[in-house]
């Protein structure tokens, strides 16, 4: 390993810590970081303390870091399967797509009184982004050049975006509200049993990729090229698109849609490594999400606190102009 | 090492060529020569199994081209294809160890035993100072010889390459098949390629195989084919423009107020003299 790829995994590393502990830290409540602390390892003198830290905050920022690093992954996959350097799952309609069926599922069972479990959301919104998958997919066959595909994509979203508002705004329940700050994108209202949901899915939908790694790698050279290795091609595609629907799934099941992750993590990580190498990308690609899902939910707390903005304004902010610098830096070479 | 009986090739149901029978043994070069669209790639697809065969038999190594697993196959048959791959952010080094592929474990680890043999076809290629190159930014030359390099980390029984001197100069044309034809011989690799070079075929190729008007015909006598009215017959050249060319091939001869000669001056005189 150079140096440059250890640092950068020294720098990833030590960043998702720093933004840890400032988003235990931060918050419209003040606490001072030593209160933060004592309320985090210790039964602390304020219950209060207690409750923010542990029960608001600490889920919250594990669950940006996890959901952020699938998001990332999701979109590196969908980038080599579809060569296409701005694809990801928002831009594609993945996202959108989970996010009608899971505000759809949500809204019937609301309205018989039953609970969805952390699971069936993640169902919901396999199935939805499978959806919007096999919709672009199909696509893909027809339309020529990758911006008539993403403009597919786009259209896909809005599509999904505009009946879930329709759904949102009919259906009449108390969690409504919940479920309009949802639709938006938001790490918030995440609680320690969809953390828990969420990880061993996710931790398994990693280790599938990993086993990708492989094969991944050879198909940086063509398909013809990864044939000729021994690489099985028809497998290795579905592969990846189950794995990156399910990570982007599992990811909109819980904080909604999350624009631009996908797409500017990766790239950012390609720069920072000036490798595709994907045994680097994937853990690269991983830490990367989570540290800038970190950064963008802490400036969503604190910009306009106790406001707060949905977790896509901010990620749009940082994530569009990297999407910019890719597509011009293409035209340069 | 490779033996065809009969074999059709083509798209779905169309035959481009039949009762193709092709005989390479270890070591040796099999040049298919002939005008574009004739079927070279097809055939090269074909063996490389990407094409499914329509009907006749293939054998590798004795087993039947089909019935092979394709673990095996690719550590029985290594390709360069057509073209320049597009690669990003991609160094010689892993390119040319991307050709251990089949012989790595599930997560692609190299063991030392791989390094050895990346590391010592690269010595023999010529390409370790490229290692820690982007393979986007060298030459053309140096690019061809990665691939090969890479084709020969596969440790391959049979080499298949469709144009692989397309766009080299004259010079890295004459130094790659050089390559090619030592690691074949030393490394006892049956290999088939097409080649629109008649000068490189004639000063490499064990033996020849035109392929046109849907058949692919082993040459007697390459020498005479080379040189003769039959290259005018296989490409389908008009009167014209053979003349043309072959008062091009001796312009010294013309220069001197001669009549232009087919016997003198041939293409192969003149890379000779040029190197």
């Amino acid at each position: 390993m150079t140096g440059r790829r250890r640092i950068t995994f020294v720098f990833l590393t030590a960043a998702l810590i720093a933004l840890a502990f400032l988003n235990l830290f931060a918050g419209s409540v003040k606490l001072a970081p030593a209160d933060a602390l004592q309320a985090l390892f210790s039964r602390g003198d304020s219950a209060v303390a207690e409750g923010i830290i542990r029960n608001i905050r600490l889920p919250r920022l594990l669950a940006a870091a996890l959901l952020g690093g699938a998001l990332s992954v999701a979109g590196f996959l969908l980038q080599i399967y579809f060569n296409n350097p701005i694809a990801g799952p928002f831009v594609l309609g993945i996202s959108s797509g989970a996010k009608l069926l899971v505000a759809l599922s949500m809204i019937l069972c609301l309205s018989r009184g039953i609970a969805l479990h952390a699971s069936g959301m993640i169902a919901a919104a396999f199935c939805g982004a499978m959806l919007s998958m096999g919709v672009v997919l199909l696509a893909s066959r027809v339309l020529r050049g990758r911006g008539m595909l993403i403009v597919c994509g786009v259209m896909i979203g809005y599509i999904c975006s505009a009946v879930t508002e329709i759904a949102v705004t009919f259906a009449d329940d108390a969690n409504i509200v919940n479920l309009h700050s949802w639709s938006q994108g938001s790490f918030s209202g995440i609680g320690w049993q969809e953390i828990g949901t969420a990880a061993d899915v996710i931790c398994a939908a990693l280790a599938g990729t990993v086993l990708l790694a492989k094969p991944m790698d050879a198909y940086r050279l063509g398909e013809a090229y990864a044939q000729s290795m021994g690489v099985r091609i028809q497998h290795f595609r579905a592969g990846l698109i189950v794995l990156s629907s399910i990570l982007a799934a599992c990811v909109t099941a819980f904080a909604g849609p999350v624009s631009f992750v996908g797409i500017a993590v990766p790239q950012l990580m390609k720069a920072l490594l000036k490798s595709t190498k994907p045994a680097l990308m994937l853990p690269a690609c991983f830490l990367g999400g989570g540290v800038f899902c970190l950064f963008c939910d802490l400036l969503a707390r604190l910009l306009f606190a106790p406001t707060e903005l949905s977790i896509s304004t901010v990620t749009a902010v940082f994530g569009a102009p990297v999407v910019i610098w890719t597509l011009v830096k293409r035209r340069r070479e | 090492m490779l033996h065809t009986e009969n074999l059709a090739v083509g798209y779905g149901e169309r035959a481009v060529l039949r009762e193709v029978s092709l005989h390479v043994r270890p070591g040796e070069i099999l040049c298919l020569i002939g005008p574009n669209g004739a079927g070279k790639s097809t055939l090269l697809k074909t063996l490389m199994r990407e094409l499914p065969s329509l009907s006749g038999s293939v054998r590798l190594a004795g087993r039947m081209l089909q019935e092979i697993p394709q673990r095996e196959f690719a550590k029985s048959c290594a390709a360069v294809f057509t073209g320049i791959p597009r690669t990003e952010l991609m160094t010689c080094g892993e390119l040319v160890a991307m050709g251990r592929y089949p012989y790595t474990g599930r997560l692609g680890i190299l063991s030392d035993e791989d390094r050895r043999i990346v590391r010592e076809s690269m010595e023999r290629t010529e390409t370790e100072e490229l290692a820690g190159r982007d393979f986007a930014c060298i030459s053309d030359g140096q690019r061809q010889r990665v691939l090969l390099c890479r084709a020969i980390c596969q440790e391959p029984k049979l080499l298949l390459m469709d144009e692989p001197t397309g766009f080299l100069d004259l010079r890295n044309k004459l130094k790659f098949m050089q390559l090619l034809r030592k690691l074949a011989a030393e490394k006892k690799i049956a290999v088939v390629m097409s080649l629109h070079e008649l000068d490189l075929v004639r000063s490499f190729a064990d033996s020849v195989v035109c392929v046109h008007d849907g058949r692919a015909d082993l040459s007697d006598s390459p020498e005479e084919l080379l040189s003769g009215e039959s290259i005018r017959r296989l490409f389908g050249i008009e009167e014209e423009l053979y003349r043309l060319w072959k008062r091009g091939a001796a312009p010294e001869a013309q220069a001197e107020g001669e009549n232009p000669s087919l016997s003198s001056g041939t293409p192969r005189d003149k890379i000779q003299s040029a190197v």
